[in-house]
């Protein structure tokens, strides 16, 4: 995979965003379901945003990332509308130090090729594993984007083939498309306003990324769009997503889990 | 063990093979030119760049003209061309570097002599180029600007299409390589201007200079990027790209390829001392090899602020002057009036900052493993970083003493170790190196320390070991586990 040796910025990511996490669901968790219950609920979304912080935020100062990490997963419980947060935290938390500590970079050329398609085959399995993420917003996310500069790169100015597969195997993208944009809290409800709202997404990256020569378009974009999901969400009425439910439990289970959560609120 | 301090020694040259930069020789007779190592200093900060490329013509062809590629048309102002020395001294201060260490006898109390050498400057290749003739435009081709500076004519032209661009070369009497107009044709519909350099010889003449300086131009867009694409068009096989970078915030790192740093620090046997550059040669190549060719080698970044005290560590060649970095284009370092650039398209305020941070960049580039042109952001990195590679003499004496004893133990195993270090760095055999492991060569007499001796050893403790990407399988493992794991235990 070719790490850089740099585990104790991995590390702090995921130590931090745990620690909030744990911090929040205490204070700020729904009180109706156990303590513990609760924070095991959010762990995988915790760790979505952890990778996503290691894999494109670079900094040198620990209190960078210790911040990045913070405003991350702070921001799904101090800034929400509806039940529902309103940015996606690693996307927010990585916008945050890029602009406002001036410490942090992204960096999106990082990964090999060969590290890019085991992260693509990874994330195809972890999604089919999980089923959190949707995948018709990753795949009309990456379809408009990648096909946008398909028609720039190849059809209009002429590029070889292979020019084009440099722009869209890069790590970045793929974790964007299969793991940032599809975070289910902060996209609209509505399944056609959500597929459209992808692809404009993916039309204003393509713009700022092809004529402006922006780096990390997408990430910027979408914390800029996320303020308007409320908005769609009460133009457009549809279900909310739910993170699919626990198996009922016994009641041994049931008694277990008062005494943990009795002894943890101490 | 005690180890006293220190000399430093080599470097790598650049080989002075033809060269060229971004753009691409163009010669009117059926020569053989090409392009193979080239040299570029890059500035850059907010929307400004600032570039300037060695010029490092060669060839029995009495015609040279070069065709870069280029954002917006130039303006007089912002071209010129500058001492070429410059870019010997940033590549003496920043090539990879060995030292070397004395290992002090525990059994002595006495300090062991500190000895200084230097290896001599690599002689500057000569180069050589006569003057063409420009004609005026044809169809399809306008030429924004013409102006003269220094020895050079040079001519900004724009055109609508590639088959145009080419006639206008053709028919000015410039011989293009074939497959130029496959990658001419997108730059020209990115709008891309062309800047075509030629020798005017009675400037030349003046000068009495036998060398061409390299020329520098500076403009401003927010693409920060070298356009190597062209310069693969005359080129056969794998081109070497040294980049000097310098900015105000940090390191830059290239954006659309996967940055590595080199293999630094590294304890490597006594006997690469004789011949470091192709020692460090082999271990670039190797280590481009594994790393899959389409990569940007860091070999070093240092801050090299003019009142920075430490600049190097250790110093190989002297750290620039705040004269040198002027040269290389610093136009926010010494006095305003010096620089006559234009900064009004510049959306950055200027901070007022002197601060100058060095990054060096190693590519190798090929068509198949470098599809597009190279992209640059500047990060906000300040870490310092060199490609450094350390030698240890052992002590000489006596070691009848109990510490004496256990010196030579360590030093056999460390010694192993070098050579193990030695045939990973340079992906070699381990027997390729038994010419070199001589006794004779060695300065330690005990034999059973000798390179020579550990040898054979080590080679027999390496049969049958393999290489497994542990880390990728593992990780792999941990994440669907992990997944697995989860959902069974219905927490997703």
């Amino acid at each position: 995979m070719h790490w850089r040796n740099e585990s104790w910025l991995y590390v702090t990511y995921f130590a931090t965003s745990l620690a909030v996490q744990f911090v929040c669901e205490y204070f700020l968790g729904k009180k109706h379901i156990p303590f513990l219950q609760r924070f095991k609920n959010g762990i995988p979304s915790v760790l979505i945003s952890s990778f996503g912080l290691s894999l494109l935020l670079k900094t040198n100062l620990w209190w960078v990332a210790v911040l990045a990490a913070t405003v991350t997963i702070l921001s799904k419980y101090i800034l929400r509308i509806n039940g529902k947060h309103i940015f996606n935290p690693s996307a927010l938390g990585i916008v945050i130090a890029v602009l406002f500590t001036g410490n942090a970079w992204i960096s999106p050329g990082q990964w090999g090729s060969d590290a890019v398609i085991l992260f693509g085959v990874l994330s195809l399995g972890f999604i089919v594993a999980t089923r959190v993420q949707k995948l018709d917003v990753s795949l009309a996310f990456l379809g408009t984007f990648a096909g946008l500069l398909f028609l720039r790169q190849i059809i209009y100015l002429g590029w070889p083939i292979d020019h084009f597969v440099q722009s869209v195997s890069t790590g970045s993208l793929l974790l964007f498309s299969f793991f940032m944009i599809t975070d289910p809290k902060t996209i609209p409800n509505h399944t056609t306003v959500r597929i459209v709202w992808c692809i404009s997404i993916a039309a204003v990256a393509f713009y700022l990324t092809a004529f402006k020569f922006m780096n990390a378009a997408p990430i910027f974009v979408l914390v800029m769009a996320q303020p308007l999901v409320p908005i769609l969400d009460k133009i457009f009425n549809a279900k909310k997503f739910e993170w699919a439910k626990s198996k009922a439990y016994t009641a041994e289970e049931q008694n277990f889990l008062q005494v943990v959560y009795s002894k943890s609120s101490m | 063990m005690k180890k006293k301090f220190l000399i430093i020694g080599a470097f790598i040259t650049i080989s002075p093979v033809l060269f060229s930069f971004c753009g691409f020789y163009v010669s009117k007779a059926d020569g053989t030119l090409k392009n193979k190592t080239s040299q570029v200093i890059l500035v850059r900060d907010g929307n400004k760049t600032v570039i300037t490329m060695y010029n490092d013509f060669k060839g029995d062809s009495k015609d040279f003209a070069m065709v870069v590629p280029v954002p917006v048309v130039l303006r007089k102002d912002d071209i010129k061309v500058v001492d070429q020395s410059v870019f010997q001294r940033l590549n003496d201060y920043s090539a990879p570097r060995l030292v070397e260490y004395w290992d002090e006898n525990p059994c002595n109390s006495y300090e062991s002599m500190d000895e200084k050498k230097d290896m001599a400057a690599p002689s500057s290749s000569i180069n050589r180029a006569l003057a063409g003739k420009v004609a005026g435009a044809q169809v399809n081709v306008k030429v924004e600007a013409k102006y003269l500076v220094g020895e050079y004519d040079i001519l900004i032209l724009s055109a609508k299409e590639s088959s145009g661009l080419k006639n206008w070369l053709t028919e000015n009497g410039y011989k293009i390589p074939a497959d130029a107009e496959e990658v001419l044709d997108p730059y020209i519909k990115s709008n891309l201007k062309f800047f075509v350099v030629k020798v005017n010889e009675k400037e030349k003449q003046k000068l009495n200079n036998n060398f061409l300086r390299p020329i520098q131009i500076s403009f401003n867009s927010p693409k920060f990027m070298l356009p190597i694409r062209l310069g693969m068009a005359n080129a056969d096989g794998d081109q070497d790209l040294i980049v000097y970078a310098f900015t105000r915030r940090g390191r830059i790192e290239s954006t659309n390829y996967r940055n590595v740093e080199i293999a630094s620090n590294k304890n490597i046997p006594l006997f690469v001392q004789k011949n470091f550059g192709a020692f460090y040669g082999n271990l670039f190549t190797t280590q481009w090899d594994k790393e899959n060719k389409s990569v940007a080698f860091l070999e070093y970044a240092w801050n090299v602020t003019p009142i920075n005290q430490m600049k190097c560590d250790p110093c190989v060649g002297n750290p620039p002057t705040e004269q040198d970095l002027v040269q290389s284009g610093v136009w926010w370092l010494g006095n305003k009036d010096w620089s006559d650039y234009s900064d009004v398209d510049n959306e950055e305020i200027d901070n007022g900052s002197n601060n100058v941070h060095f990054t060096r960049l190693h590519f190798r580039y090929n068509r198949n493993s470098f599809p597009q042109d190279l992209m640059f952001q500047v990060t906000p990195n300040t870490l310092n970083y060199q490609a450094r590679y350390i030698i240890t003499h052992p002590a000489s004496g006596d070691f009848n003493c109990a510490a004496g004893k256990k010196y030579l133990q360590d030093l056999k195993a460390r010694r192993k170790n070098e050579l193990r270090v030695l045939t990973a760095l340079t992906g070699t055999n381990i027997n390729n190196w038994q010419d070199e492991a001589t006794a004779k060569n060695d300065e330690e007499t005990n034999v059973a320390a000798q390179y020579a001796t550990l040898l054979p050893q080590l080679n027999e403790e390496m049969e049958n070991k393999e290489n497994m990407p542990v880390g990728i399988i593992v990780f792999a493992a941990a994440m669907l586990g992990g997944a697995g794991l989860m959902r069974w235990r219905g927490l997703i």
